[in-house]
Formats: C-alpha cells, structure tokens, sequence
C-alpha cells in the first residue's frame, strides 16, 4: 500500500468463552489485527477455527448469557465490546453489517425483500418510507438483480439462492457501512454463480469504499478476493500478512500443510496429497501452548510450553517458535 | 475391452402437483438420457452444480429409486426389473455418501454397521466380526479403540472412514463416491482421498466419484461426465476435457474456479444467472440462455451428445458439423 490508510478496524488480544453443558469452549484466544479503509482481510481456517467467533465479536451477536468477550475490538474508533444496547442496535447494520452464508435463514420470509431493506434503511437514517424504497431499488439495481422494481415485491423463497445472496449483499450495504463482514457468504452457492458474488462484492467495494472483512475455509475464494489475510487454527491467529506473500511463501507449519493438502488445479494423479494427520484440536480447555503441535511435524519439546507472543517481521506475523528455524524453513520450500 | 459398468438412456421424471384428475401439472425432468460405460480399475467423476442430477443418477444406479427407464449393466448382466435381482446389483457395486452422520444409523455400534451387511449376505458371526475389525485398521482407524462407538463419538473424518469400510464389507467391485469427501475439512479430506486411492489399488476397485469440486475431480477421475440439467453435455478422458473443454458450459465451469495460488490468478468466464429449474428447462439446447455463444438454432433443436473423436463427446451445436450453426468448430482447431 503506497497511502498510510486509517484503520477502520482494531481487535486486541480478543478472547471469546462459550459456557456450554459440558463445560466452557475456548472458541477464541488472543486474536488481535487491524483492517484499514478499503482493505478486505481473509479470515481463512477450517471448521472450529474460531474464524466466525472472530468475525460475529465485530457486531457482538454471540448470546450474550452464556459469552464471555475480552479485549478490545474498535470499530471506527468506537469500542464496541464496552457499548450499550441502543448504541450497538445503532451501529448494527449503519456502521458494520454482515452477509451470512445462508441468505435463506437471514431473510425474514413474511416480509418481501424491499420491504426488508426499507426497514434497514428508515431505522437508521429516519427518513421516509417513499425515500427509503427508492433506496432499496437503488441498492437491488447495483448488486444487479434483474427486474429489480419487480422483485422488490418479491419474498425470499420466491429467489433462486445467487439472487437471494445478492439481495443480502443489497441489504447490508443499504445504509453504506464502512466495514462489511462476509461470513462464508458464497459457500452454498454453485461455482458458476460463486465468482458472479465474488466479483460483484470486489467492485461494490471499489464504488463504495468500504473494507471487508471475509471468512472462508476456501484458499481460492481468499486469494480472489482479499489483499490480507489471518490464518486461523484452535482459536488462535497462527499467521497473517499480505495475501500473496502468506500463500506463496508461508512461514507457520500448518498454513504450508494447508496448502500442501488442497487438490490445485492440474494436478499429477501420480502426485500423493500431502495430508496433515490427526484432527484439529477440541477447544475444552484453554489452550497456551501451540494448538497444531501435535499434528506437526516440526514440533520439539519446546512446543508444548506456553507460547511466547508472535514474531513479527516484514510486515508478517506468524505465531510458531519454530517458524524462522532455518532447518524448518528449508522443509516448507 | 468390454466395460464393467455399462449405463444407456437413464430416465427419472418427477411429477410436481396433480390436477383433479390426478394428472400430473408439471413434470420435473431430473435425469434425461444419461449413458455411460466405465471400465475396471478405472474412475468415472460426475460434476455439475447442485440439480443437474449427479446424485439422483447415482441412486438410480443404486436402485435406491427406480428409474423411469433405461439399462445398468455389470460385466453384460442386466439389473432392474425384469432381470437379475437389485440385491445382487447392491452387492457388486456399494455407496458412499455426503453425510457420514446420517448414513449410520445412530443406535448400532462401528462395527455392528459394518458387519451388517456381511451378516445379511451370509457370513457367519465370527466372520462378520473380524472382517469389521480388518477393514477398520485397513480404513486407519483402531479397531481396539473403535469397534464399540457410535456414531457420534467419533468426528466426520473417522465417520467417513466408517462409511468406506462399511461399503467394503460385502466386496464391492464398483464403489459410488457421492460427494464423499465434500464436507471435510481440507487437510481431512487430503487424507480420505488417499486412502480411497489405496483402497482402490488394492481391492482392485472401480469408483465412480461424484462432486462439484473440480479439482478433485480433475486429481481422482479418469474420464469425466459433465452434467447440465438432468443431461450430459460433454465426457471424456479428463486430461483432454481440462486441458481443452469442448462444451461452453464446461469451459466456464472450469473457468469459474478461483486460483489455488496467488500466482495463477485469472480473469473468469462469467455466466449470467443462475442454473435454471429443472421444471420446465429450456428448450433446444437447455444451456442456451446462459450460454455466450448461443445462436437461433440452439434455442430450437436439442444438440443430441456426439461423438468428436479421441474417446470425447459433446453435446453442443457449435461442435456438429450440418447442426445448423454458423460457426462449427471441430475439437481440434478450438482453442
């Protein structure tokens, strides 16, 4: 980036606990980065990862009886995790709004779509419901749904599953947030109609200047869209940095067993997939020490001590102590 | 060399709503004309997007629902009705599917479900047990530790390795992967392919792998059946497909994958719209009103799947010659 730009987003040391019958889940531990203005950052991991908790702490939409959320996480410069009801029921949807993975279970369906924006709309900015239509058929005609003004009548399951995504993205960006939280927002879509969302989210972001913050498992859909990312594991931000540079050239043992795992395109038959053993990690307990190391093949004794805070050098941080091992690095090249 | 699995003009049509007269209104057509043939040893891989009917041709091969019309054969037998019993079509040839947890069923242990179908197919108590615990450890999974779980004890990797052992049990010669590895996480999934590749090796398997993933398919299939709506719009050897798609719609499939690395980031092929309903596709061609070199003649005549030479088919006007399209590229010169 040639301009200093200002962060819309800082998390410090986010730490996320879910009581459950059985005990508490760690979900997230210690999870700290920035996302600066027009910025998009991947937030990439497998499942349990900790990488929707990071995502839904941004608008505190975790059941607030049985979380427990410490840290810092600043939006705008406001500290959301310290925010009253009315304040964060103000900034939900104005300042941070969120595309989830199932656009189905997000809508209401006895409202009709441009009713839905609408609402949105009039909430935050009191204006007129003839003002506030006006602004939802202006928001269905950028995301490029065909025959807007008709569908604005339409309800939910009257859409295919790309228009209803597309009708999300709608909502979301109805009242121009400065940050958008992505939540797997094209999993459940079909490959022909993924990139149409992919490449509609990067120029709605181009047009309107917000950043994004998206959570995939998917490496591809990352690399399309994102210029940053966080690769996540038991919880943690294991790695993080410039898009290419952490994918091209990774630094933490599993981000390169990540990679070295995924079929790529043009791939030899012949080729064995280098597969990472064992699973990931339960999260019953807090877990200091590295999470992944009973998986690595790198791992020492050292590894099972609490690990001391990430290294951070060219722009990069990576949470491994034996990340900049020469021996290590020589392995993952 | 004659093929193991031999399937010509696979039909299901599902009738949605009725008149009072008990007539149906309108009639989803989820599988049309599906043929095939795959040889022993090899891997036939099935992709297209959700409803374009890989998975209800699975079934029907499975007879887990009958088919409209059409005829599956093993080594020349015929199944179905009329012919050898579905019982013995489900011995030779066993399914894996999506959901490894609820294709167990919940109440039995690891090794009653896997022993449940030697038992059933004669095999004695004794034998059943040890074949649970051989096929456990060949899957990767301690028997000692595993054979008394259920189902939910254990996590969706460990359960697909189950539901791979369990298909195994009775000694399959073709094995059905339905999106078999789809919901596991990626570095689990780089282990389940590994496997199935072992175990095709060593008890001589034929698979037929079915999946959107692209790039598995690529790595796993040895030809390639790409479906469009109920129908198959171009198969053949997976290197040539990949390398050089015949059909539209397979090129902006193939073009829509995003890059696995940030060096080999591309511009896409973008398609308008979504995948139609199958209830009442379109006519002529049913990838017309998407497709970007559409012409007259493809909204009107259906492009029957045509033989273009090197073991390749395809289903598309633009590659028949006389179809009455303006352009017709044969395979070879197009790029």
């Amino acid at each position: 980036m040639t301009r200093v730009a200002e962060n819309v987003v800082e998390v410090r040391n986010l730490n996320v606990t879910f009581k459950g019958e059985e005990g508490s889940i760690y979900a997230v531990t210690d999870v700290s980065f920035d996302l600066a203005e027009g910025e998009t950052l991947a937030l990439l991991g497998e499942s349990g990862s900790g990488k929707s908790v990071t995502l839904k702490s941004l608008m505190r939409l975790h059941p607030p009886h049985k979380t427990t959320i410490t840290g810092q996480v600043r939006v705008a410069g406001q500290e959301v995790l310290s925010m009253d009801a009315a304040t964060l029921a103000d900034m939900r949807g104005k300042l941070v709004s969120m595309v989830f993975q199932e656009p189905m279970l997000a809508f209401d369906p006895v409202f009709t779509i441009g009713d839905q924006i609408a609402e949105a709309v009039i909430r935050h900015e009191g204006c007129s419901y003839e003002a506030a239509r006006n602004r939802a058929l202006e928001m269905m005609e950028r995301v490029r749904i065909p025959s807007a003004r008709k569908r604005l009548d339409a309800y939910s399951h009257e859409m295919s599953g790309g228009m209803r995504q597309r009708a999300m993205i709608a909502l979301a960006l109805s009242c121009r947030p400065k940050v958008l939280l992505a939540d797997e927002p094209t999993t459940a879509l079909d490959a022909t109609v993924q990139i149409q969302v992919l490449l509609l989210l990067k120029e709605l972001q181009k047009e309107l200047g917000m950043s994004i913050l998206f959570v995939t498992h998917d490496v591809g859909v990352a690399i399309e869209v994102a210029n940053k990312t966080a690769v996540m594991y038991g919880g943690r931000i294991i790695e993080q940095g410039p898009i290419d540079q952490v994918l091209t050239d990774p630094w933490h043992p599993y981000t390169q067993g990540l990679l070295a795992a995924t079929v790529y395109p043009g791939m030899d038959r012949q080729e064995r997939l280098v597969a990472i053993p064992g699973s990931p990690p339960r999260l019953y307990r807090p877990i200091r020490e590295c999470a992944f190391a009973p998986r690595c093949s790198y791992a020492t004794e050292a590894c099972k001590q609490p690990l001391p805070p990430p290294m951070v050098s060219e722009g990069r941080m990576v949470h491994c102590i034996r990340a900049k091992d020469p021996a290590v690095l020589a392995a993952i090249r | 060399m004659t093929a193991l699995l031999e399937v010509e003009g696979l039909k299901k049509y599902y009738p949605v709503g009725k008149t009072l007269r008990g007539k149906p209104v309108q009639v989803v057509k989820a599988v049309e004309n599906v043929s095939f043939a795959v040889e022993r040893g090899k891997t036939l891989g099935i992709v297209g997007e959700s409803g374009c009917g890989k998975s209800t041709t699975a079934r029907l091969l499975m007879h887990l629902i009958p088919p409209d019309s059409g005829r599956i054969a093993i080594d020349g037998q015929e199944f179905g009705e009329g012919r050898r019993p579905v019982n013995e079509l489900r011995r030779r040839m066993q399914m894996v599917f999506q959901d490894s947890y609820a294709s167990l069923n919940p109440r039995l242990t690891i090794e009653d479900s896997i022993a449940f179908g030697p038992r059933i197919n004669g095999a004695s108590e004794s034998q059943s047990r040890r074949k649970a615990r051989d096929l456990l450890a060949r899957v990767g999974l301690d028997p000692d530790h595993f054979i008394r779980r259920y189902p939910h004890e254990l996590s969706g990797g460990q359960r697909q390795r189950v539901n791979i052992a369990r298909a195994l049990a009775i000694e399959p010669e073709i094995v059905i992967l339905d999106e078999a590895v789809s919901a596991l996480d990626k570095s689990v999934q780089a282990q389940v392919l590994n496997l199935l590749a072992d175990l095709k090796a060593e008890f001589h398997l034929t698979y037929l792998f079915i999946s959107h993933d692209l790039n598995v398919v690529q790595y796993v299939s040895d030809e390639v059946l790409v479906m469009y709506l109920g129908q198959v719009v171009e198969s053949g050897p997976v290197e040539k497909l990949y390398a050089n798609p015949a059909h539209p719609y397979t090129r902006a499939l193939l073009s829509a994958l995003p890059a696995q690395r940030p060096s080999e980031r591309k511009t896409h092929i973008v398609l308008q719209g979504d995948p139609p309903n199958p209830i009442s596709p379109p006519a002529g061609c049913r990838f017309h009103p998407r497709c970007p070199v559409a012409e007259a003649v493809c909204g009107q005549v259906e492009p029957p799947l045509s033989d273009v030479g090197s073991g390749r088919f395809v289903a598309c006007h633009m590659r028949i010659p006389g179809s009455g399209y303006s352009n017709v590229q044969p395979l070879e010169v197009a790029v």
